[in-house]
């Protein structure tokens, strides 16, 4: 316990130590924010509460976007060299990963959370049920791809090559989740990608919430985009969140695998003067 | 007696074909301070990184404190204390955070955290620094708050990996000064690789390593007794004398004015010439090998950095 919280505390201290980083982190949102709303004055016909299928998809992408590059982190450790100090440590590996995985996800999710909060001003409608639904939706969501993110930052050899390789993951991944352009105007060979996505069953589940879809029947969530039919076979939220939680077990998984294996000596490192 | 706290038998390091280690074996001594000395590229980093649980052996057999370090790698990290040869700090945070962190990873008991922190930083002549942000040290600074972190945790074995490297004279013999002092009041036992001769000099016990192999293992003492002549200059009123009695004995010798200069290993033929000759001779001098000697003898050139 005392590493992971140690571990916990230096990721969150880096994180907040970077100021510029920390600011950009959270104004980027909000413009997304103000830019989707009044785009979304005029809303696409046949969504129930546009305000609400919106700022879900926003709030999701935010919490998800954030875990991803917050394991970024790591690469500065390794390039540092202090990934060595803590690679020898003698601290249990699935120990350290929960430590990295649980401070970005903590910072995700605080974003998510302002979000949140600023969408209740400008016409975010839920009751706290919902709200809990969606917090508890947030850290799932932030802890999975927090550990996708360290996953991927372990196997990258620098920092540029990790923000190349995010962003060309995200843009894709965030166009065909569903999270802002609904489903159904996915054009039919965009599809299979659509279910290869992480992302899709998280939009669902968060957006099966926010809009408050629990009492509809299963051919009205296929109709709204929350619940996908594949062949006879039917994705529904509930099936989505199970996904999701696979997924997150599957890459805390490999983190840990990657923390026993590697020794992180080939990532190169800046020479500095003794 | 004390008994061997790190036992390494046919350990070989493969990256690809290369062989970086092929099949050496050594013990270490507890509470001495072992030497791995050879040219960069010869394959003391991968020992030691071996060691230390980081890089997986390709065979062999390696052990710390009678732990394999592949099978109870969590038994022999909490046993060593690493210091890297590149800084492995966390340069945004003070120095007291950087070894409290250390102290956590290592369960160091909560309510000795301030003391061991202010006993590692004294021995080092770090404590006024403990509120500094790593960040605005220099090199010499860093590379003695890590020495410190090393063994904040008290560890059975220091790796010292290339502890001098890139420093400055000045600072290099603190460090050496800092080193022998651990080693003396906490009984710790140093294992370090070097590529330098004076620093390898303050060891017990030393390997030479080069192109992965051993090429000489042995306590300093015995290394330059077998591989380098001690130096004896004789200053003497009657250089005829002394030049007969080395001819007889067919010591080969220099001769320049009064002074005799010759190399041998044998004392008591220092000692014999000393009193047959006591009258005449004005000044006498031995001077030991030294270890560039022994290496120049074992690898046949100078050590290539």
């Amino acid at each position: 316990m005392r590493a992971i919280k140690s571990v916990l505390l230096r990721s969150l201290a880096s994180f907040t130590g970077d100021k510029i980083r920390l600011v950009f982190t959270f104004i980027t949102p909000f413009f997304f924010m103000f830019i989707f709303s009044f785009t979304m004055k005029s809303a696409p016909a046949g969504l129930m509460q546009p305000m609400n299928y919106l700022l879900s998809g926003i709030i999701i992408m935010t919490v998800f976007q954030t875990a991803l590059n917050n394991s970024m982190g790591i690469i500065d450790d390794i390039a540092s060299g202090f990934m060595k100090e803590i690679i020898v440590a003698p601290v249990p590996r699935w120990q350290i990963s929960i430590g990295q995985v649980l401070a970005s996800m903590i910072i995700a999710v605080i974003q998510g959370l302002m979000l949140l909060i600023i969408g209740f001003f400008i016409g975010f409608r839920l009751d706290p049920p919902h709200v809990a639904g969606l917090v508890g939706v947030m850290v799932l969501v932030g802890f999975t791809f927090s550990s996708i993110g360290l996953f991927l930052a372990s196997l990258t050899k620098s920092s540029s090559a990790f923000q190349v390789m995010v962003s060309v993951i995200v843009l894709p991944l965030t166009l065909v989740s569903g999270a802002l352009i609904p489903v159904t105007a996915l054009p039919s060979f965009l599809k299979p990608l659509f279910f290869f996505n992480p992302l899709s069953y998280t939009a669902s589940i968060f957006r099966f919430i926010s809009l408050k879809m629990e009492n509809l029947p299963v051919d009205e969530l296929i109709k709204q985009g929350v619940a996908f039919q594949l062949g006879s076979f039917i994705i529904t939220p509930q099936a989505a969140l199970l996904i999701i939680v696979l997924m997150s077990a599957l890459f805390f998984g490999l983190c840990v695998h990657r923390f026993n294996e590697a020794d992180f000596s080939s990532v190169k490192t800046f020479k500095h003067h003794h | 007696m004390p008994g061997n706290i790190i036992e390494v038998s046919h350990y070989t390091q493969k990256y690809g074909d290369f062989k970086a280690v092929d099949d050496i074996s050594f013990n270490v001594e507890e509470g001495s301070i072992f030497a791995f000395l050879g040219p960069n590229g010869a394959g003391k980093s991968t020992t030691i990184n071996t060691l230390c649980t980081i890089l997986s052996k390709t065979d062999g057999m390696l052990k710390i404190n009678g732990n394999d370090v592949a099978g109870h790698k969590d038994r022999v990290r909490a046993d060593i204390g690493i210091v890297f040869q590149e800084s492995t700090l966390d340069n945004n945070l003070t120095v007291f955070d950087n070894l409290k962190l250390h102290c956590d990873f290592y369960n160091v008991p909560y309510e000795e955290v301030k003391k061991r922190i202010d006993f590692a930083l004294s021995l080092v002549d770090m404590l006024d620094w403990k509120k500094s942000v790593v960040k605005g040290l220099s090199g010499g600074m860093k590379r003695r708050v890590e020495i410190a972190r090393g063994l904040v945790h008290f560890p059975r074995v220091l790796f010292l990996d290339e502890p001098t490297a890139g420093l400055d004279a000045q600072t290099r013999a603190n460090i050496w000064e800092y080193i022998r002092k651990l080693q003396k009041q906490k009984n710790i036992t140093i294992f370090m690789t070097t590529h330098y001769m004076e620093e390898a000099e303050i060891c017990d016990h030393l390997a030479i390593i080069d192109h992965g192999k051993i090429a000489a293992n042995g306590t300093l003492y015995d290394l330059k007794r077998k591989y380098s002549s001690s130096v004896t200059r004789i200053m003497t009123g009657d250089t005829a004398a002394l030049r007969g009695y080395l001819d007889a004995r067919s010591v080969d010798f220099k001769e320049d004015g009064g002074l005799i200069t010759f190399h041998s290993n044998n004392t008591e033929l220092v000692l014999d010439i000393a009193s047959r000759f006591k009258s005449s001779i004005t000044d006498l001098e031995i001077n030991k090998g030294t270890l560039n000697d022994v290496y120049l003898s074992i690898t046949g050139k100078e050590v290539r950095s």
